[in-house]
């Protein structure tokens, strides 16, 4: 189409929509408006779409909309059996009627050819812009389709190559493919069944007849859909995981629409052609993100009798049109149209830059959104992404860890440390070696002046203090390992004090691990977000219940240790844990994603180690052959579980005890007071 | 002879009277007085008629002609009206009694077995009226006043003598001034945000009538509403007033209830809605029916409150004609009536700018490992520097969030400030020097919260309990809490606002307890809302400070030196057309008004248009910390606050409203008019009008041109 016509059409829909927009209402919207922020939680900001006004339309329960770039309004009037064609403010045309049964989807091309989809006739119908009927298309008779698969079309969509895309409901195979002849292409982005363990042991356990009572475990079918200015397909998909019911789909048939909080119950979803995404659930919330998977503002109000404007009873179509939601509601019959604020159109166009990849033009945007709204993560992270361009890794550093985006940190870390590194390693190579010469001169000049014999007096005798000979014995662990549980079980060496010491000290050592391993590397954001409790009440719980399980398995299994070898021993056994692990943890904070390797492997070995430990332990201690200490180890580890269990079941006892006499006390007070 | 058929013929027609209206072709709003109604009062503005058999009244404004009625005499054919709706229109009042099922119905004086004494008095007339079928006593007090009539029920004259009947609602002249359809253009004005039109229709979008509990819903009643921090509540009914006008610059009423609105209802009914009648009214509520559970598993019995509510009725109704027939000329009445009263005041004179409300928040606390740790966000130091460096004199600052461990903790009983954010000393000097510039300092305080999780209260005996027995809760400001019975509240509130007035020498923002009113159902003293009103004015009216409130309530405004937060709209219903500055005219020159902080403003460019056109002071919200600090807090509902980003926008915000809206400080609104699609011109008493164009294009009258979006002064013409 020649420039000039756009230019055209487009004035001519400004004008006919803007003879539909009203000026903005003073009221506060009812409903509040949602953005992302820190650790995933939706924090509130300012509105980003006010509601301008609600159309009634002279329809009965419109299940589709679609609105064309001069601002003509087609909505499908499914409980009238007809499309009508709606623009400035009255209806224009009519068609289907007498045709169609009840047209619940609905795409217009740019010649003005309607595309419906009839659930009455389970047909797709195709008029064009005067309403003559073109084509009807009925189930597809190609063997690919299925010998069983029913054709129920509800939605269509139609790309640039004019291939329809066809929900079919129920279908579990995905989205019905036809080209414009009719013909069946093939099915697209089918959705995945889940599996869960349930599933998993119900196929174990029961028999063919057992399972085909179950519902049959099938992928959910898509609910709706539509096509970008690049023809890649979105679909959403009632009654799945909320972070995964909005799936894009490459020409592959892959989705790379990212896990980001959604609902269970979207209606529609609309495609822009700036790359805004927005979603329509049947609550009334609209959600909208950018092409790339991030959620920018949650907003949307039910209406509960209230009759406010902005309410929505039971959306059934949503569409972007020149910064406005339009959304059609089948209950009301009628349109809510929502207008964009000035705070929105501020984020949308610093969006724009930042998808394109401008992120330095982005920048400016992006700094005035932070004034409004400083939790606003996509904020920091257009501006972490910026200062990196321009090579500000410093400022990039803080802006990914406010973002949240490790990826980022990593790299912007590692820029950092590469920097460091090359300014500083010819000044630390020298000082290596100057440190190697003084040291091999050192030792040759102390072996001939004995200079450090005092400081060995004073080890020696330090090294008789019983804690310092605990703490020493710690390292003869490493080498040799059985050998030191036995000096434990003879009393030789090791107190009970220190035990408890090592069991204190591991505690400690993980607490302040988690707070000082780095951002990239830790599951925690902020230090907030450690559950300081549940981290220190947990390894104390488990030490406990081991200690004691093993004891007690180990009476009835002929071990020798008595109460105080297990305690000792497995304290002695955690050494790993509590040489290793601050250590670890402080070296993280100098490594980057791309020496996770490191940081992994040394982790698994400190575990893989400590579990070493403690099956040598349990066998020295106990005196048993591998396959007993293996056998002893099972049935501690079953009886760990039992005491939680027991533990559990007292608790929900004691819970329905309370609760009874509880309630028992309040019906009494209630009847007396009658 | 000529005595007896006179007689004959006024008796046959009393007679044919108590079947309710006939249907016969007559008139839409007849200024004729039928037969039935006799003379009861006269002064030199109003005639007053009554109808002895239906309590109806007509009022004659004698300086317009026009006559009111209270409701139908006769019906006109395509009227859809039953039976029961007939007798409801022309009776005087209808109630709804409940039985000892709770089951209500409604009756009305014309429609059913009524004892009724009619006895004319000097300048009205006193009823009694028994439903024997119920049992049910009202008695009826209507008289004549200077600018309308007074109709009062007092408590002393309801008696309810059949137990198994008891009265629940009573609608007050629900007819009153009602309109068939679009036959009288003009509009009902509800007090919905800051006031709200609707237009007088034969048709509405509205499925059902608007009805609003004046001052909120009875949480003593429901004991919590549902919290959903998603939707945004519409506004409460904070003036206990409505009005009509039938004819804009002809005729037009004003309702003002002066006691009593602690349990009353307002109810509006556009044409179109179950009638084809434009009509709106008081209710009041006597007795409630609510579920009491028995079990936890919520399994439970509707039981009717114990005690019937007591309180006196009384309403007054002021005419208005001419000029003053417009919602301006209804909030001026309000502002009279407010006057008359004694509850507004002029204030002094004080500074030539216009006021800027800053709320800091201090701090708040956020838990690190075991303990919780105060994030200071801004010290008085601090607090201190910002407003030096803003150079505003007229500031009211509100210090948020100052008690020991911040916003989200409970302030003791005697003042403490938080040890990261200064000492008192520093305090009162900085509230001394602010308030010597011309300034205010208050403290922010909500009297009424006991935080769910909050420490310093015993939640056995300080806490108010609901019918059934249980805490209610609410919300504010993020907090979830419960509500302390009024000797906990009275207790803390005084020990606290003694330290605060004497040591500080500041003054006290409350929150809370201008706005939610409860009742409480504690064994050991009930309180009932009306109670709890007027024991919330006595203790407020001791304080001998300065006090501030958050969208308060009309039985505060004697004790308000400034409001905060005032609605800059309506609710946005769909059956409502306007939203009008009622509120704002009714208190302008009287209480500075302050809107809410634009911080939170998705459309700064609008919010501030709407400032101006409505003669409303800004506010802002601050703090020098970077808002960053508090998002693992209790407040990160303040997601945008540093003075470092926010500081200038405040400085040239100020600006631009000082220089249209000081001219016209302390002054009265007079009048308000539309010049044109989004351009509005406010007249006020000094001769100045401020025109504001909400237009992307600008404005021209004459030589006057107003920019696009922007406001202008000009000297404007006094009506």
């Amino acid at each position: 189409m020649s420039r000039l016509k756009v230019i055209c059409l487009t004035l001519l829909g400004m004008i006919s929509i803007a003879l539909l927009l009203p000026a903005p209402a003073a009221a506060d919207p009812p409903y509040t408006t949602w953005a992302l922020g820190p650790q995933g939680r939706l924090y509130r900001t300012q509105d980003a779409y006010v509601p301008l006004a609600e159309v009634d339309l002279p329809v009965s329960n419109p299940e589709d909309l679609f609105i064309t770039p001069d601002g003509a309004l087609y909505i499908a009037d499914t409980g009238n059996g007809r499309v009508i064609k709606w623009q400035g403010d009255e209806l224009v045309a009519e068609y289907g009627k007498g045709v169609l049964g009840n047209p619940t989807g609905l795409f217009v091309t740019d010649d003005g050819t309607l595309y419906v989809a009839d659930a009455g006739h389970n047909a797709i119908f195709i008029f064009d812009a005067a309403g003559t009927l073109l084509h009807q298309f009925g189930r597809p008779t190609e063997p690919l389709f299925g010998k069983r698969a029913e054709f129920l079309p509800r939605k269509v969509a139609v790309d640039a190559r004019r291939n329809l895309y066809i929900i079919s409901e129920g279908s579990v195979n995905g989205v019905v493919q036809l080209n414009l002849a009719g013909n069946f292409i093939g099915y697209f982005g089918a959705n995945t069944a889940t599996m869960s363990l349930k599933m998993i042991l119900q196929r174990m356990f029961l028999t063919e007849e057992q399972l085909a009572q179950f519902i049959k475990n099938e992928a959910a079918s898509p609910s709706n859909l539509d096509l970008d200015q690049r023809s890649l397909l979105y679909t959403v998909t009632a009654g799945t995981d909320p972070t995964r019911s909005i799936r894009k789909f490459t020409i592959a048939g892959k989705n790379i629409f990212p896990d980001a909080p959604g609902s269970m119950t979207f209606r529609d979803i609309d495609v822009s052609a700036d790359g805004l995404v927005a979603a329509v659930d049947a609550n009334g919330q609209i959600y909208e993100y950018v092409e790339n998977g991030t959620l920018l503002f949650v907003f949307g109000a039910p209406d509960q009798g209230e009759q406010r404007l902005g309410t929505l009873r039971s959306p059934s179509a949503i569409q972007r049109y020149q910064d406005s939601l339009y959304v059609l509601d089948k209950d009301k019959n009628a349109l809510v149209i929502f207008g964009i604020t000035d705070f929105a159109r501020k984020v949308h166009q610093g969006v724009r830059l930042y998808v394109e990849g401008f992120y330095t033009e982005a920048e400016p945007y992006f700094n005035e959104v932070l004034t409004y709204n400083g939790s606003f993560l996509m904020a920091y992270q257009a501006l972490a992404d910026a200062y990196f361009k321009q090579g500000d890794y410093r400022r990039a550093l803080t802006a990914y860890h406010y973002a949240e985006d490790r990826k980022g940190y990593s790299q912007a870390f590692w820029e950092l440390r590469n920097t460091i590194l090359q300014q500083s390693l010819s000044p630390f190579l020298l000082a290596m070696v100057a440190l190697s010469i003084g040291r091999s001169v050192g030792v040759r000049l102390e072996r001939r002046y004995r200079w450090f014999d005092p400081v060995r007096a004073w080890w020696e005798r330090v090294r008789q203090q019983k804690w310092v000979d605990d703490a020493l014995f710690m390292f003869r662990f490493i080498k040799q390992p059985a050998d030191s549980f036995y000096y434990i079980k003879k009393d030789l060496r090791g107190s009970l004090g220190f035990a408890i010491a090592i069991y204190v000290w591991v505690i400690v050592s993980r607490l302040l691990g988690l707070y000082l391993t780095s951002f990239v590397f830790s599951p925690y954001a902020t230090p907030s977000e450690i559950h300081a409790e549940i981290e220190i009440l947990l390894p104390v719980l488990l030490i406990g219940l081991w200690n004691a399980a093993n004891y007690l398995v180990a009476t009835i299994q002929d071990g020798e240790g008595r109460v105080r070898d297990v305690v000792i021993g497995t304290a002695y056994s955690l050494f790993p844990l509590a040489l290793f692990a601050l250590p670890i943890a402080l070296l993280s904070n100098v490594l980057s994603l791309n020496e996770i390797f490191v940081y992994n492997f040394s982790t698994s070995l400190v575990w893989a180690w400590t579990g070493l430990m403690l099956v040598i332990m349990v066998m020295e201690i106990h005196n048993y052959s591998f396959k007993e200490t293996l056998k002893s180890i099972l049935v501690t580890l079953f009886t760990m579980a039992m005491f939680v269990l027991t533990a559990y079941i007292f608790y929900v006892l004691f819970t329905q005890l309370y609760d009874f006499v509880v309630s028992i006390i309040q019906e009494i007070g209630l009847r007396v007071a009658r | 002879m000529k005595r007896i058929f006179y007689l004959l013929l006024v008796l046959g027609m009393l007679s044919g009277l108590t079947g309710g209206p006939r249907p016969v072709a007559a008139a839409a709003l007849s200024q004729d007085l039928p037969p039935a109604y006799r003379l009861v009062a006269e002064n030199t503005r109003f005639a007053l008629y009554a109808n002895p058999e239906t309590l109806a009244l007509k009022v004659l404004d004698k300086q317009s002609g026009y006559l009111w009625h209270s409701g139908l005499d006769e019906l006109a054919p395509g009227d859809r009206l039953n039976k029961s709706w007939a007798a409801f229109a022309s009776s005087g009042f209808s109630i709804e009694y409940l039985d000892n099922k709770a089951i209500n119905r409604r009756i009305s004086i014309s429609n059913s077995n009524c004892d009724l004494r009619f006895t004319p008095v000097a300048g009205g007339f006193d009823a009694e009226v028994t439903f024997v079928d119920f049992g049910i006593t009202l008695g009826l007090q209507v008289r004549l006043e200077e600018s309308g009539i007074s109709v009062q029920v007092p408590a002393a004259s309801i008696r309810q003598e059949i137990p198994d009947f008891r009265l629940g609602l009573l609608y007050l002249y629900p007819f009153f001034g009602a309109t068939r359809g679009d036959e009288v253009p003009g509009y009902m004005f509800i007090p919905d945000g800051s006031g709200t039109l609707i237009q007088l229709r034969a048709t509405t979008k509205a499925k059902t009538m608007f009805y609003g509990k004046y001052y909120g819903p009875d949480l003593g009643m429901i004991t919590a509403l549902p919290h959903n921090p998603a939707i945004r509540r519409p506004y409460r009914l904070t003036l206990p007033v409505l009005g009509m006008v039938h004819g804009e610059g002809q005729n037009a009423y004003l309702a003002v209830v002066a006691q009593g609105a602690s349990y009353g209802e307002l109810h509006a009914h556009p044409a179109g809605i179950i009638t084809n009648f434009n009509f709106l009214y008081n209710a009041f509520i006597y007795n409630e029916s609510y579920f009491q559970a028995t079990n936890r598993a919520g399994a439970g019995v509707t039981v009717i409150q114990p005690q019937t509510n007591a309180f006196d009725v009384e309403v007054h109704y002021r005419f208005l004609s001419g000029q003053e027939a417009t919602y301006t000329g209804m909030a001026r009445a309000y502002q009279r009536y407010l006057v008359e009263r004694g509850i507004l005041r002029r204030p002094a004179a004080g500074s030539p700018d216009i006021g800027l409300r800053l709320e800091f928040l201090g701090g708040d606390k956020e838990k690190v490992l075991f303990w919780q740790r105060m994030i200071p966000m801004t010290t008085v130091a601090q607090l201190q520097q910002i407003v030096t460096d803003l150079g505003i004199a007229n500031v009211e600052v509100v210090y948020y969030g100052w008690q020991p461990l911040g916003a989200s903790s409970m302030p003791g009983r005697s003042l403490r400030l938080e040890g990261q954010l200064g000492n008192l000393t520093e305090l009162r000097e900085v509230a001394q020097r602010l308030i010597a510039n011309g300034g205010q300092f208050s403290l922010y305080l909500d009297p009424q919260a006991a935080f769910v999780d909050g420490k310093g209260y015993s939640s056995g005996g300080d806490l108010a309990l609901s019918i059934t027995r249980a805490h209610p809760q609410g919300y504010n400001r993020n907090m979830p809490l419960y509500y302390f019975n009024f000797a906990a509240l009275q207790k803390r509130y005084r020990s606290l606002s003694a330290d605060v007035f004497s040591q500080l020498g500041a003054g006290l923002a409350l929150d809370g307890i201008g706005a939610v009113l409860y009742s409480d159902f504690s064994e050991r003293q009930v309180f009932n809302r009306e109670q709890t009103l007027r024991a919330y004015q006595q203790l407020l009216a001791e304080s001998e400070g300065r006090l501030a409130f958050y969208t308060p309530n009309d039985y505060v405004f004697g004790v308000m030196s400034a409001y905060y937060d005032i609605p800059l709209g309506d609710s946005g219903y769909l059956f409502t057309d306007q939203a009008v500055p009622f509120l704002q005219i009714a208190l302008a020159g009287y209480v500075p008004c302050y809107g809410p902080a634009l911080n939170f403003s998705a459309d700064l460019e609008e919010d501030l248009l709407r400032h101006i056109d409505y003669g409303v002071y800004p506010s802002y919200f601050l703090s020098y910390e970077v808002t960053g600090k508090i998002l693992n807090t209790r407040s990160d509902w303040i997601y945008t606050s540093s003075y470092a980003q926010w500081g200038p926008i405040v400085a040239e915000t100020y600006a631009r409203l000082n220089r249209v809206l000081a001219p016209v400080k302390g002054q009265e609104i007079v009048a308000r008019e539309q010049l044109a699609p989004g351009v509005w011109a406010t007249t006020y008493a000094n001769g100045k009008q401020i025109v504001v164009n909400f237009n992307p294009e600008p404005f021209s009258s004459g030589a006057f041109v107003v920019n696009a979006r922007d406001a202008a002064l000009r000297d404007g013409v006094l009506p």
